[in-house]
């Protein structure tokens, strides 16, 4: 029964994937149902997982000596992120059932989005790291197809080859530790691995620690490997949604979680996770404050509150981070998924023009709302239980300059949270008129996401537990919802942080005054706007490599007696080399 | 040192194989370029052949040579095949003029 | 083991090439135009009757041996390798070719030069005799020249027919000055027996290093490789196919075959051919990126997939371990099914944008845009083909490369290691240009060549299906060809047996 839930949750959507494609783009309403059914069936098949958890391997399928033994592991990391993938998946799918409705290509959209789900439940429930990588290219080629969808538009397709490659690059981090892995112990099985970690010698470990580091870090897109995340939201939003804050970026945070034991003593990999969360969370929530794209703002967002959960997993906290992973999973779903909505009704993406929202789209209003709530860490939502828990461990594990940079950067979030919600929904009267609400199936996906939203942090208990008894390695600490609840309540941290947020907020009520008050320099904000700079490496890279793709192009002048040239000076380097020895 | 018969031999590859190598390098007209590469060629029979008589097995290198000869030839047919179709089609024989394909 | 099987193999496709001339020449006398495209693609299906009945007589019995007065040829795990791959190719091309060539003057000698070409490769994979090979060699290279050259009525058809014959012919000739060096040190030309006397000395390794060189151009190793793009990218879609596919690598092999033999004598072959292997992924990626011709660009990512398969087959050579080389052997079988098929989508959307138009311009990456709505099957197949090319999982290019990186960190040598990692980087690249082809082909708005394009006939779908559903199965099952690719890398650390010894697996 387990097995069959597991290999459904990846075949499931696969199959699902080619049966949108056969159906065929002259029958739209039939790709939308048929995409629909695959994607809430799974994720019904993945709330059975919940049922049988293990940390045994529930499907071996034998490949030989350099494949090694390709291995299906539910366990409680695995089980949470497979859910996430396929829950959130099907509700993507149902938004864009009205989001998506008379756009071309529509098989392909589906096809690619269902392949996606599938992939992603694969990368979290293998066993295998050949698997987990395998799974790992393949929601890096849905995501590059996806960002690149309105193929005519080229800069989408830039956003995409771009993502690709910074994905595809870190990637190879993944590649190089796994590659090592295999030479050392002999297996490609992440258990073999988590146990025999610490036999091996300490430079071997380091190499495949930060080379997984690196990987996390394009594939969450921390900083400096954070440029292509913007870039990627020429995506349609249901794609954002799902891929670009629910799940694929999640793929890093879960690789570190997953691999923590082994690194952990390795000197400098936490404090080097905690830099690269702690930069990531206060920069990106900066460049969120300054953004007028909402769905770029979002995207920073997203990058910052990704930090936070890196963070946590530097000073220790895994049960936090990934706390943190489903909370945000669920809000960032429900505020990019909102923002589709606004942005399907108002026809662009740029809040300036928005305004006063509130009363034409009352749904997409609550609902962003809540979601908004949960963001800034305001109590009662999923993401106050999950912020102050990682502020905790934090405070209690970690050193007191990087938790006062996050405290400071949970103030940010409030600031920007604050901005995104009333330049939208509130202040002036928008350029257009909204004249009808969302329609059902919008609405549909968003109120069912701002009641998980409400609702995650009860699971808390659960969670722990499943985590706790499936991780054999991860040291987890079980606990209860009271004790969980009146832990937060009673630390002080936690009012520290509500003042912070309070502050936050205050900021950008008063962000009049304070400008008369407080000029920041112009070469100052530019920088800021510029990214910090961290454009200009990636032009560089890519300027550097054309050229030398120009000047090896110019070198070959079709002159028939400069090959025979060619040739001859090959022949004597070769033999030169040869006799004289190398 | 005396020049041996197999040192005078090596040293005629050699010079063939370096006279066949500059023509091809320096020609420009296509036929002359076919007759470079029968010089080269020419080079590797020769080689063939010493080599045949050092290893006292002159029945296996004729044979072997023979066989080199027919070669080729069919190559320089075909060379010269080209050409005439260049000279058709193009109009030209020098090879400088053959470099539409490039980069 | 004599086997008839095996006689019949080297002997049929050989056989064939005049009668399916002559045939030829006699339909059109009849007016029956079809004559040859059908006598051709009939005796490449009954060519594969010998080589199931000799792969099986392989599998019970080991090398089989076939001996003709002096020559000697024999089939191990490496030919039989190479002859699938061929087989296979030779095959769903020759069927492709069937319309693709349709309205081609001398299809008849077309089609008996492509199955002579098939019949000498097969030829080559069997020889175990320096100087056998040398003519299988230059047979490939003769039938080659009049293929590449086929439209002898556009000039840079000519012009790329005339650049290949002069510098492969140079190849040629520095071979066989080396077998003129190995013949005056042994008077044998035996690969077994070479590699059993071999004793290091200069004029053994000048002889390798002109090996290297001499068979290098066919096996377009950096900088020897400038004949390639013209070549690939002129001749007609089906041949650009079986040249990318299997003749240079039929040049590899021929290689590979000397190198081993003489292999015992020094360990440089192995780090030759790794910076070999170096040189060609970062020239091959580098001037890819710059092509906006198609068939040119495909071309040139060619070279820098031999630069994977040097790189196994280097670290197979540096350290005596046939892991490399059956990573680079699953990675030539891979890559002539990947190749083929990029070469062949592309050349059924050439068919139908500018051969049935009567035009002869390149192809363009900006011509095919919205190409997937008119043609969606060349469209997808040329899309896996290209995303395979790139090293994307589930299809198979990852898993040949995958296997020869595994191969490269269990030698645990930083060197190489780094090498990998040099290679890692360079798959990366290659998606930079490969990946926009794909976004062109699905764009909505399709460009005024597609809008005015003609029909592409069922025989040029199916060997694009075919090949497609390879590629995926291979990605997702890539133990299936395990077998034949560990006999061919142990062939290869083997070398090749001798004659008169018992028939070794």
């Amino acid at each position: 029964m387990a097995i069959l839930c597991v290999s459904l949750c990846i075949l499931l959507p696969w199959i699902g994937s080619i049966a949108v494609w056969r159906c065929g783009n002259n029958h739209p309403r039939l790709q939308h149902a048929v995409a629909s059914v695959f994607a809430v069936a799974t994720g019904i098949i993945s709330l059975l997982l919940l049922l049988n958890p293990s940390d045994a391997p529930i499907v071996r399928i034998p490949m030989g000596d350099f494949f090694g033994e390709l291995t299906l592991v539910p366990d409680g990391l695995g089980i949470i992120l497979a859910i996430i993938a396929s829950v959130v998946g099907s509700l993507a799918v149902i938004f864009s059932i009205d989001y998506m409705r008379g756009e071309a290509q529509l098989g392909r959209y589906y096809a690619l989005i269902l392949f996606f789900i599938g992939a992603m439940s694969g990368l979290v429930l293998s066993g295998s790291m050949l698997l987990m990588f395998f799974f790992w290219e393949i929601t890096a080629f849905c995501s590059y197809a996806l960002i690149s969808f309105h193929n005519d538009d080229p800069k989408a397709v830039a956003g995409g080859v771009k993502a690709l490659i910074v994905t595809q690059f870190g990637g190879i981090g993944l590649l190089l530790g796994a590659l090592i892995i295999r030479s050392y112990i002999g297996s490609y099985q992440i258990r073999a691995f988590l146990a025999a970690a610490p036999t091996l010698e300490s430079g071997v470990l380091s190499a495949i620690g930060f080379g997984f580091l690196l990987a996390a870090m394009a594939k969450s897109a921390q900083f400096p490997l954070h440029t292509w995340l913007p870039d990627a939201m020429e995506a349609p939003t249901p794609v954002t949604a799902l891929i670009h804050a629910a799940t694929m970026v999640n793929a890093g945070v879960y690789l570190l979680a997953r691999f923590y034991p082994a690194f952990e003593a390795v000197p400098g990999w936490k404090t080097s996770v905690m830099l690269v969360g702690l930069l990531s969370a206060l920069l990106a929530a900066l460049m969120a404050t300054r953004s007028d794209d909402i769905k770029r703002a979002l995207a920073y967002s997203t990058i910052s509150q990704l930090g936070y959960m890196i963070y946590a997993i530097g000073v220790g906290g895994i049960f936090a981070s990934m706390f943190h992973l489903l909370s945000h999973a669920v809000f960032k779903a429900l505020l990019f998924l909102g923002a589709g909505a606004v942005i399907h009704a108002a026809g662009t993406r740029d809040m300036r023009r928005m305004g006063d929202l509130s009363k034409g789209m009352p749904v997409v209003h609550a609902t962003f709302l809540i979601g908004g709530l949960a963001l800034a860490g305001l109590p009662l939502a999923n993401g106050f239980f999950s912020k102050e828990l990682i502020l905790e461990t934090g405070l209690l594990h970690g050193p007191r300059w990087a938790l006062i940079g996050m405290l400071a950067g949970a103030g940010l979030t409030a600031w920007y949270t604050l901005r995104i919600y009333s330049m939208t929904f509130r202040g002036k009267s928008s350029e257009f008129r909204v004249v009808h609400g969302a329609p059902l199936a919008i609405r549909s996906a968003l109120t069912i996401l701002a009641a998980c939203v409400l609702t995650t942090w009860l699971f808390a208990a659960h969670f722990s537990s499943l985590l706790a008894d499936s991780l054999p390695y991860h040291s987890i600490r079980v606990t209860t919802n009271i004790s969980l609840v009146s832990e937060i309540i009673s630390a002080p941290v936690t009012y520290v942080v509500l003042l912070v947020i309070v502050v936050g907020g205050a900021l950008w009520l008063f962000r009049d005054r304070i400008s008369k008050v407080l000029r920041i320099p112009a070469p100052v904000m530019q920088f800021l706007e510029s990214g910090y700079g961290l454009e200009a490496p990636y032009a560089a890279v890519v300027r550097i490599t054309q050229q030398a793709s120009r000047v090896l192009c110019a070198a070959h002048s079709g002159q028939l007696n400069l090959n025979v040239a060619g040739i001859s000076a090959a022949l004597c380097v070769v033999l030169t080399l040869l006799l004289v020895g190398v | 040192m005396a020049p041996s018969p197999v040192n005078i031999l090596l040293v005629g590859v050699a010079a063939l194989l370096g006279i066949g190598i500059y023509g091809l390098m320096v020609s420009h007209n296509l036929i002359k370029l076919v007759i470079a590469l029968q010089i080269l060629v020419k080079s590797a029979l020769l080689g063939v052949i010493s080599a045949g008589f050092v290893r006292d097995e002159i029945q296996l290198a004729q044979s072997l040579a023979l066989t080199v000869i027919v070669a080729d030839t069919i190559v320089a047919v075909i060379g010269i095949a080209l050409a005439v179709q260049v000279r058709r089609r193009i109009g030209t024989l020098d090879v400088r003029d053959l470099s539409k394909l490039k980069g | 083991m004599d086997s008839i099987a095996f006689r019949w193999l080297i002997a049929f496709p050989l056989l064939a090439s005049p009668c399916i001339y002559l045939t030829g020449r006699l339909g059109q006398r009849m007016k029956r135009n079809k004559v040859a495209q059908v006598v051709g693609l009939a005796s490449l299906i009954a060519a594969w009757i010998p080589f199931l009945l000799s792969t099986n007589d392989y599998a019970t019995s080991g090398t089989l041996l076939l001996r003709l007065g002096n020559i000697s040829l024999q089939m191990d795990g490496l030919s039989l390798l190479f002859i699938g791959i061929t087989l296979v190719l030779g095959t769903l091309v020759t069927l492709f070719s069937e319309s693709y060539m349709a309205k081609e003057a001398g299809q008849e000698k077309f089609f008996a030069m492509l199955v002579a070409m098939i019949g000498v490769m097969i030829g080559l994979a069997c020889a175990s005799d320096l100087f056998n090979l040398w003519i299988w060699f230059e047979a490939m290279a003769v039938t080659s020249y009049l293929l590449v050259a086929f439209y002898r009525d556009q000039p840079p058809s000519l012009e790329a027919g005339v650049k290949y014959l002069v510098q492969s012919a140079v190849g040629s000739t520095l071979v066989l000055i080396g077998i003129s060096l190995v013949f005056s040190q042994y008077g044998d030309l035996s690969l077994a027996n070479i590699r059993q006397n071999a004793t290091p000395s200069p004029i053994l390794l000048a002889a390798g290093g002109l090996f290297v060189i001499g068979f290098g151009v066919k096996t377009a190793l950096v900088p020897l490789h400038t004949w390639l793009p013209d070549a690939h990218s002129q001749a007609p879609s089906g041949i650009s196919a079986m040249l990318s596919g299997v003749v240079i690598e039929a040049g590899l092999i021929a290689l590979l075959r000397c190198l081993s033999s003489l292999s015992d004598i020094s360990s440089t072959w192995g780090v030759l051919l790794m910076s070999f292997g170096c040189l060609n992924m970062l020239a091959g990626n580098l001037l890819a990126l710059g092509q906006k011709q198609i068939k040119r660009m495909f071309a040139y990512s060619s070279i820098a997939h031999m630069g994977y398969m040097l790189l196994g087959l280097g670290i197979s050579y540096y350290t005596n371990n046939p892991n490399g080389a059956q990573g680079s052997f699953f990675h030539l079988i891979n890559h002539g099914i990947m190749k083929g098929l990029a070469f062949l989508a592309a050349g059924a959307l050439l068919y139908a944008l500018r051969i049935l138009l009567n035009r002869h311009s390149p192809l363009h990456i900006e011509d095919l845009a919205g190409a997937a709505r008119l043609y969606p099957i060349p469209a997808l197949a040329l899309s896996v083909a290209v995303l395979s090319l790139g090293g994307l999982p589930p299809l198979a290019g990852f898993t040949s490369k995958w296997q020869i990186f595994v191969a490269g960190f269990e030698t645990k040598n930083v060197a190489v290691i780094l090498l990998v990692a040099f290679a890692a980087l360079n798959s990366v690249l290659s998606l930079a240009y490969y990946t926009p082809l794909v976004n062109v082909l699905y764009r909505n708005k399709p460009s005024k060549d597609v809008l005015i394009g003609g029909h592409i006939p069922w025989s040029m779908n199916l060997p694009l299906i075919v090949l497609t559903l390879l590629i995926v199965l291979l990605g997702v099952w890539p133990t299936l060809v395990d077998g034949i690719t560990a006999s061919a890398g142990q062939a290869l650390m083997r070398g090749v047996v001798d004659v008169s010894s018992v028939a070794l697996p």
